[in-house]
C-alpha cells in the first residue's frame, strides 16, 4: 500500500495543482447559497440578541408597558426561528452540494482513469486510486459542508458584533476589541515554534503508523519464527521513541494552548467589561441595558478566533487531499484521434522503440525492433527485468513509447482509436480479473452485445462450461463473490479466456497466463488457451520455456535489448543467451527434493529430451 | 452516559487514575464557570442598588477565573497525558494480543482492518478521553450549577429552567439513535463504492476494451448514485433532530427569559435578575445546541472501545499443564512428527477441512502434501505450527503433543519458507538476523552463503547493512526467497516446511532457489506441498490429499502402482509439461 501511494504521489512535485477552490467550483452555486442562508441565519440571530435592548430597558422603566415586551419577545421568537430555519437550510444546501460535487469529482476522476496510460493504474495500483478517488473526495467533503457555516460564523459574526458593539458604545467597543491583540500577541509567542513542533508530531505519528503497519503485516511471518517476541520489541521500541516525541511536545506546547484558551474565553472577557462598564454606569455615561448588550455580543467576538482554528484545520486537513487530486488529474491523458485509420491485417510491429518509466533513470525498453507477422506465435522470453511484460503492454497502448512506434496492421497505434485499438487485441492477463457479477455478465464483457448461445460457446470452448453448470449453484447466473474465493485461480483464469474468445480479436497477447500450476487445471487452462489461439497473431509472455519452443519466433530480451530472436533450434543451436536459459530451465525443472543429479534424468525425464523428440 | 463513562475510564487501563484527575478538574473548572456566572445576580443587583458591594461580587469573579484558569491547566495537563499515554498503552496491549492470539484469528482479520483498530481505533479513543470529554462536561456541569444557584435568588425560575433538561433526554437518545443509523447507512454505501472502484480500476483494461469507462461504466455509476442518496438520506436523518434540540434550546431559554420578565412585571422578582438571566441564557445557549453534536463523537469512540475490545476479547490457545519440573515429556524419538485421527474445521459447524487424517513422520524423513487446492494441504502444516488447535485428534513431535508446548518452544522445531517472502523495512542482515536474534555477523554470512545471496548481497551498495526498502523493488522474486531460506538455515530447525517456495519464480531464479533449498533440508525433518509432482519423487512418503481426508500414501513408485489418484496427476502432469502453445 505505502508504496504503491508513493507513485502516485511519485513525479508531479512540480505540476502546477489546482488549489481547493478550483476542485471544489463546480458546486460554487451551492457554497455562494448556504454562505449566504447561513449569514442570514446569522443576522436573525443577532436581530433576536439585539431585541433584549429595548426588553430591558421596558423592563427597567418605572411603568413597563407589557403589550410592547410580549410583542417584543414575539418578533424575538420569530427570529429565532427563522434563524434555525436558515440554519437548516444552509446546512442542507452546504451537504447536499458537497455529495453532488462528490459524485461530480469521482465520476470526473474515474473518466480520466480511462484515458491515462493504463500501465499508470495498474502501476498506481487499485487501492492507491480508490484511496483518492473515494477517501480523499469524501475528506473534501467535510470542507464544503462545515466551512460554509464556518465561514459566516467565523468572519460575519465578529464583523457584525463589532459594528454593532460601536453603535452602542465606542468606548466599550473600543475595550472589548482590545482583548483581540493581547490574545493574539499571547498566541503569537505561544505558538511562535508551531509548525515546527507540528511537524514533528506529524512525524511522529507517521512513525507510529508505520511501525503499527510493519508489525501488522510481518506478524503472520514473524510467528513462524518465534512467538513474535522479537518483532514486539522492535515495535515497543518504535513506539516508545514515538511517544517520547509527543511527550516533549505537549510539555512545550500546553501552555500555548492554555494561554489561547484561557484569553479567548468568554469569561475573561465579561470580567473586563464589567470592571470597565461599573464605573460608567456609576458616573451615569453608560445605560445597564447597553453593558447587558456588550456581555452578549463582546463574547462573541472573541470566541470567533475558535472556528478560525477549526476552519485551519479543515483547511489543512483537505490539503493533502487536494494534493493529491491534483496530481490524478494532472496525469497526460494519451492523445486520442478522433478518426482513426483501421489496422490492414493483424501483424504487429515494434520499430526501434525506447521506453522507460517515468521517475525510473534507466530505460525499460532500448531500440527495440520485432516484427511479428499474422498469424503467427511470437514469445518473449528473458530474466525477470529484462523488458518482456514491457513489451506486452505497449501493444495494448497501456504506456506511449518515448521514442520509436508500434504498429498494429502497418497502422501506428496513435493513429487508431481506442476502440478501434482494441477490436485488434485481447490482452489476458496473469491475475484474471473478474466483476462482482454473474458468470454470464463477466464473459458478456468480452462483447457486450453477444447472445446466450454465444456465451455458452465461448465457455464451452474455454473448457468452462463443466464447471459453470456442474459446480457453481445457479449456473452462468451464480453471482462471482467479491474475493472470488468461490472459484479457483485456475477456472477464473478460464472464464476471462472465455471473455477474450468472446471477443475475438485477431491478436492475443498472453502474459504468463499459465502461471497457475493445479494440475487439473493446467490441463483445461492449455486447453482453452489452445481455443483462444486459433488462427490468431499470438504474442507469449513466458516463464516455462517448453511451452514455446514450437513458436514461429522467440525474441530473446535483456537490460530492455533485444539480444537474440529466432526458432528454438536456432536459438539452441546459436550457444547464447538463450542456450543458457534452456538448459537453467531442464535444470530447474529436473530438480527434486533430495534427488541426486544420476536420479533425476530417470524418474524426471527432462522437457528437453521429450520436446526435441517431438518436434 | 453513565455507562459511556465507565466504558471510557475502562478503556484507559492502568492510566485510569490520569483519566479521573482529569475529569475531576474538568468539573471544577466547570463549578468555578458556573458560580461566576451565578455572580452576575447579586452583582446586578448591588449595581441597581448603588451598593458598593458591587465591587466584592466582583472581586468573586476574579477569584473563580483565577480557579477556573487552574482548574484548567490542570484538565488540559491530565488530558494531553491521557492522550499519549493511553494510546501508548493500549497500542502496545494491542501489540502484545496480535502475537499472543492463534495465527488462524489473525489469518481471518484483514491487515487492514488491523491496522486500523490500532491506528485510528485507538486514535478515536484518546482523542475523546483526552479533552472532549472535559467539553461535554463543560457544557452540562456549568450551567446546572448556575441554575442551582438561582434557587437562592429565584426557585421559580430555577425550577422552570431545570424541568427544561428532561425534556431533551429522549430528544437526545433519538439523535444518537438516527446519528448512529446515518453512520451505518454511510459506511455500507461507502463500502460498495469502495469495492465498485477497485472492481474498477483492476478491471479498467478490460472495461476500456468493452468501452465501459467513465459515464458509461454502469456498475460503478449506480453505485456513486447510491452512495448520493445514502448520504442524504443519513443528512436528513442526522440533521433535523439535531437542529431540532438546537431549537429547542434556545426557544426554552428565550421562555425562561420571557417567564422572568412575567415575574417582573408581577413584581416578585427583581429588574437586576431579568438581566442577569438574559446574559447567563444567551451564554450558555450556544454550547448547549452545539452538544448534540458532541454526542455523535460518542458514537465513534463506543465503536473504537467495541473493535479494541473484541481482539483483546480473543483468548491465546491454551498450554497444557507440565510436568512439575517444567520440561515436557518426550519419548525420545526427536523431530518425529505424528497426526492422529486429526479432524479440523475453521468454525464449529463449518465444513471440516480436515478430516481423520493420520499419518507419521519418522525423524528426517521426506514427506510431500499433493492433492489440488483447497484438498487441505496447506491447513495440515498450518495444524503442525498450531496456528489452530483440531477439533478431534493429536498432533504430536517427538511423542509431545503440541498443545503442551509454548508457542516459543514449538517454533524452535521449525523453519516454514513460504511461497511469500515478507522482508521488513530494515537491512538485509537484520532481516536474516531475526531468524536467531544472538546471531553472528559470521553466522549470518554463513548461512546467507549457504542459501546462495552473498554474492548478490555483497554486490548492493552498503551489501548486508543496504536496506530492504532502499531497494525494494530491486530485488528479485528469487533473490528474496534465498533471503527467506538464509533465514531457516541460521535458525537451523529439526523440522523444515515448504509450502510451494519456487512457484512463483522465473527460471533462473529457481535454479539459484532450488540449490539453497539442497542445503537447508540436509539432514533435516522435511514436510512439503507441492505441486509439481516431479520435485518430490524422491520422497520418503507421498500424502496425497482429496477434501481434507488422505487418498492415498506411500512412495513414488507404490503410488504410481497403485494407479490411484496420485497415478492420474503424474501422468497429466506428464502429458501437460510438454504442452506447447501453437497456432494451428
Amino acid at each position: 500500500m505505502d508504496v504503491v501511494e508513493e507513485r502516485v504521489d511519485a513525479g508531479s512535485e512540480e505540476v502546477n495543482e489546482p488549489g481547493l477552490w478550483t476542485i471544489i467550483s463546480p458546486v460554487n452555486r451551492e457554497i455562494y447559497t448556504g454562505m449566504a442562508v447561513s449569514l442570514l441565519s446569522l443576522v436573525a440571530w443577532l436581530g433576536s440578541i439585539m431585541l433584549f435592548l429595548p426588553i430591558g430597558r421596558e423592563v427597567m422603566d418605572d411603568a413597563p408597558d407589557s403589550g410592547r415586551l410580549w410583542t417584543l419577545f414575539g418578533i424575538s421568537l420569530g427570529l429565532v426561528v427563522v434563524s434555525f430555519v436558515c440554519r437548516v437550510l444552509s446546512f442542507r444546501i452546504s451537504h447536499l452540494g458537497a455529495f453532488r460535487l462528490e459524485q461530480i469529482l469521482r465520476t470526473e476522476l474515474t473518466t480520466r482513469l480511462a484515458r491515462v496510460p493504463l500501465g499508470y493504474v495498474v502501476n498506481a495500483g487499485s487501492g492507491a486510486l480508490k484511496k483518492v478517488v473515494l477517501d480523499d473526495v469524501r475528506a473534501l467533503h467535510a470542507f464544503v459542508a462545515d466551512s460554509t457555516p464556518l465561514f459566516a460564523k467565523t468572519f460575519a459574526a465578529p464583523f457584525f458584533g463589532a459594528v454593532l458593539m460601536f453603535v452602542l458604545d465606542w468606548r466599550l467597543a473600543l475595550i472589548s476589541l482590545a482583548l483581540l491583540p493581547v490574545g493574539m500577541i499571547g498566541m503569537f509567542f505561544a505558538f511562535r515554534d508551531y509548525d515546527v513542533a507540528r511537524r514533528k508530531v506529524d512525524d511522529a505519528n507517521e512513525r507510529i503508523n508505520g511501525v503499527i503497519n510493519e508489525y501488522v503485516q510481518g506478524m503472520h511471518v514473524v510467528r513462524t519464527f518465534d512467538d513474535g517476541s522479537g518483532s514486539f520489541e522492535r515495535y515497543r521500541e518504535a513506539l516508545s521513541d514515538a511517544t517520547a516525541t509527543l511527550r516533549e511536545w505537549t510539555e512545550k506546547s500546553q501552555a500555548g494552548a492554555f494561554i489561547a484558551r484561557t484569553l479567548f474565553a468568554a469569561l475573561p472577557t465579561v470580567l473586563v467589561l464589567l470592571a470597565a462598564g461599573i464605573p460608567m454606569y456609576r458616573n451615569g455615561s453608560l445605560e445597564l441595558p447597553i453593558l447587558v448588550m456588550f456581555l452578549l455580543l463582546a463574547p462573541t467576538v472573541t470566541e470567533s478566533i475558535v472556528p478560525i482554528v477549526w476552519l485551519q484545520q479543515l483547511i489543512t486537513n483537505a490539503a493533502a487531499s487536494v494534493k493529491r487530486i491534483g496530481q490524478l488529474r494532472a496525469v497526460e491523458l494519451m492523445p486520442e484521434v478522433s478518426e482513426g485509420t483501421p489496422p490492414a491485417d493483424a501483424s504487429v510491429e515494434l520499430r526501434n522503440v525506447s521506453f522507460r518509466y517515468e521517475g525510473r533513470d534507466d530505460n525499460a525498453l532500448t531500440g527495440v525492433d520485432v516484427v511479428i507477422p499474422e498469424g503467427t506465435v511470437t514469445a518473449l522470453v528473458g530474466p525477470s527485468g529484462a523488458g518482456k511484460s514491457t513489451i506486452a503492454q505497449l501493444i495494448p497502448r497501456f504506456w506511449d513509447v518515448d521514442d520509436g512506434q508500434v504498429l498494429v496492421g502497418g497502422v501506428d497505434i496513435k493513429e487508431m482509436t481506442n476502440d478501434q485499438l482494441m477490436s485488434s487485441v485481447a490482452f489476458v492477463f496473469q491475475n484474471p480479473f473478474l466483476l462482482s457479477d454473474t458468470i454470464a455478465a463477466n464473459i458478456r464483457l468480452g462483447r457486450p452485445d453477444a447472445s446466450d448461445a454465444d456465451i455458452v460457446a465461448a465457455a464451452k470452448a474455454a473448457q468452462a462450461n463443466d464447471f459453470i453448470l456442474e459446480e457453481l449453484p445457479d449456473g452462468y447466473d451464480t453471482v462471482v463473490s467479491e474475493r472470488g474465493s468461490s472459484l479457483s485461480g485456475g477456472q477464473r483464469q478460464r472464464i476471462t479466456i472465455a471473455r477474450a474468445i468472446l471477443q475475438d480479436s485477431p491478436i492475443i497477447v498472453l502474459d504468463e497466463a499459465t502461471a497457475f500450476a493445479d494440475p487439473d487445471n493446467e490441463a483445461k487452462i492449455h486447453r482453452a488457451l489452445a481455443e483462444l489461439a486459433r488462427g490468431k497473431t499470438l504474442i507469449v509472455v513466458a516463464h516455462r520455456l517448453s511451452t514455446i519452443v514450437d513458436a514461429h519466433q522467440i525474441v530473446v530480451l535483456d537490460g530492455g535489448r533485444v539480444v537474440e530472436s529466432g526458432t528454438h533450434e536456432q536459438l539452441v543451436a546459436n550457444g547464447q543467451r538463450y542456450a543458457s536459459l534452456w538448459s537453467h530451465f531442464n535444470e530447474a525443472q529436473g530438480w527434486g527434493l533430495r534427488t541426486s543429479a544420476d536420479e533425476r534424468s530417470q524418474s524426471a525425464p527432462s522437457a528437453a529430451a521429450q520436446t526435441t523428440s517431438t518436434s | 452516559m453513565i455507562t459511556t463513562f465507565q466504558n471510557m475510564i475502562e478503556a484507559c487501563g492502568s492510566k485510569a487514575h490520569l483519566m479521573r484527575w482529569s475529569l475531576l478538574f474538568a468539573v471544577l473548572y466547570s463549578i468555578a464557570q458556573g458560580l461566576a456566572y451565578a455572580l452576575l445576580f447579586p452583582l446586578f443587583s448591588a449595581l441597581l442598588d448603588g451598593s458598593d458591594d458591587v465591587w466584592w461580587y466582583l472581586g468573586g469573579i476574579v477569584v473563580l477565573i483565577v480557579l477556573d484558569g487552574l482548574f484548567r491547566f490542570g484538565e488540559t495537563r491530565a488530558s494531553w497525558r491521557v492522550y499519549i499515554e493511553v494510546s501508548d498503552e493500549t497500542r502496545s496491549n494491542l501489540g502484545e494480543q496480535l502475537k499472543r492470539m492463534p495465527l488462524e484469528q489473525l489469518a481471518r482479520r484483514q491487515t487492514g482492518d488491523l491496522n486500523s483498530v490500532l491506528t485510528g481505533n485507538v486514535n478515536d479513543v484518546v482523542a475523546i478521553a483526552g479533552g472532549l470529554f472535559a467539553v461535554v462536561i463543560n457544557t452540562i456541569v456549568a450551567p446546572v450549577v448556575t441554575i442551582l444557584a438561582m434557587f437562592f435568588v429565584d426557585w421559580r425560575l430555577a425550577v422552570v429552567m431545570l424541568v427544561l433538561f428532561p425534556p431533551a433526554i429522549p430528544l437526545y437518545r433519538t439523535l444518537r439513535a438516527h446519528a448512529a443509523k446515518e453512520t451505518r447507512i454511510s459506511a455500507e454505501a461507502h463500502a460498495d463504492t469502495a469495492s465498485h472502484l477497485i472492481e474498477y480500476t483492476q478491471g479498467l483494461a478490460v472495461l476500456r476494451a468493452t468501452r465501459q469507462v467513465g459515464p458509461e461504466s454502469e456498475r460503478l455509476q449506480a453505485s456513486l448514485v447510491r452512495l448520493r442518496e445514502a448520504q442524504a438520506k443519513g443528512t436528513r436523518l442526522g440533521t433535523g433532530p439535531s437542529l431540532l434540540m438546537a431549537a429547542f434550546v434556545q426557544i426554552g431559554i428565550l421562555a425562561v427569559t420571557a417567564l422572568a420578565v412575567a415575574f417582573v412585571l408581577g413584581d416578585s422578582l427583581g429588574v437586576a435578575a431579568v438581566l442577569a438571566v438574559i446574559v447567563i441564557t444567551v451564554r450558555f445557549s450556544e454550547p448547549l445546541a452545539l452538544f448534540a453534536n458532541l454526542s455523535q463523537m460518542f458514537d465513534f469512540m463506543e465503536a473504537a472501545i467495541d473493535r479494541i475490545g473484541e481482539l483483546m476479547a480473543v483468548q491465546p490457545l491454551p498450554v497444557a499443564e507440565r510436568r512439575s519440573d517444567g520440561a515436557a515429556d518426550t519419548d525420545g524419538s526427536g523431530a518425529h512428527v505424528e497426526f492422529r485421527d486429526v479432524t479440523f474445521a475453521y468454525d464449529q459447524g463449518d465444513e471440516e477441512v480436515v478430516r481423520g487424517v493420520s499419518f507419521e513422520v519418522p525423524e528426517r524423513s521426506l514427506t510431500a502434501l499433493v492433492g489440488t487446492s483447497g484438498s487441505g494441504k496447506t491447513t495440515i502444516t498450518r495444524l503442525l505450527t498450531r496456528f489452530a488447535d483440531p477439533q478431534e485428534g493429536a498432533i504430536t513431535i517427538g511423542g509431545v503433543d503440541v498443545r503442551g508446548l509454548s508457542q516459543q518452544e514449538l517454533m524452535q522445531y521449525f523453519s516454514v519458507v513460504f511461497q511469500d517472502v515478507y522482508l521488513f523495512d530494515d537491512s538485509i542482515r537484520e532481516n536474516i538476523r531475526l531468524a536467531k536474534p544472538d546471531a553472528t555477523d559470521d553466522e549470518i554470512i554463513a548461512a546467507a552463503r549457504a542459501a546462495n545471496c552473498h554474492d548478490f548481497i555483497t554486490a548492493l551498495p552498503s551489501g548486508y547493512d543496504t536496506g530492504v526498502g532502499e531497494i525494494g523493488g530491486a530485488l528479485s522474486g528469487g533473490e528474496r526467497q534465498r533471503i527467506s531460506i538464509a533465514r531457516a538455515i541460521l535458525k537451523d530447525t529439526p523440522i523444515v516446511i515448504l509450502d510451494e517456495p519456487t512457484s512463483a519464480l522465473d527460471t533462473e531464479s529457481e535454479v539459484a532457489v532450488q540449490r539453497a533449498i539442497d542445503t537447508l533440508v540436509e539432514d533435516k525433518t522435511v514436510l512439503v506441498i507441492a505441486h509439481r509432482l516431479s520435485t518430490i519423487v524422491a520422497a520418503d512418503n507421498i500424502i496425497v490429499l482429496e477434501a481434507g481426508q488422505i487418498v492415498e500414501q506411500g512412495d513414488h513408485e507404490a503410488l504410481l502402482g497403485a494407479d490411484g489418484r496420485y497415478a492420474e496427476m503424474w501422468n497429466a502432469q506428464r502429458a501437460e509439461r510438454h504442452w506447447q502453445i501453437t497456432a494451428v
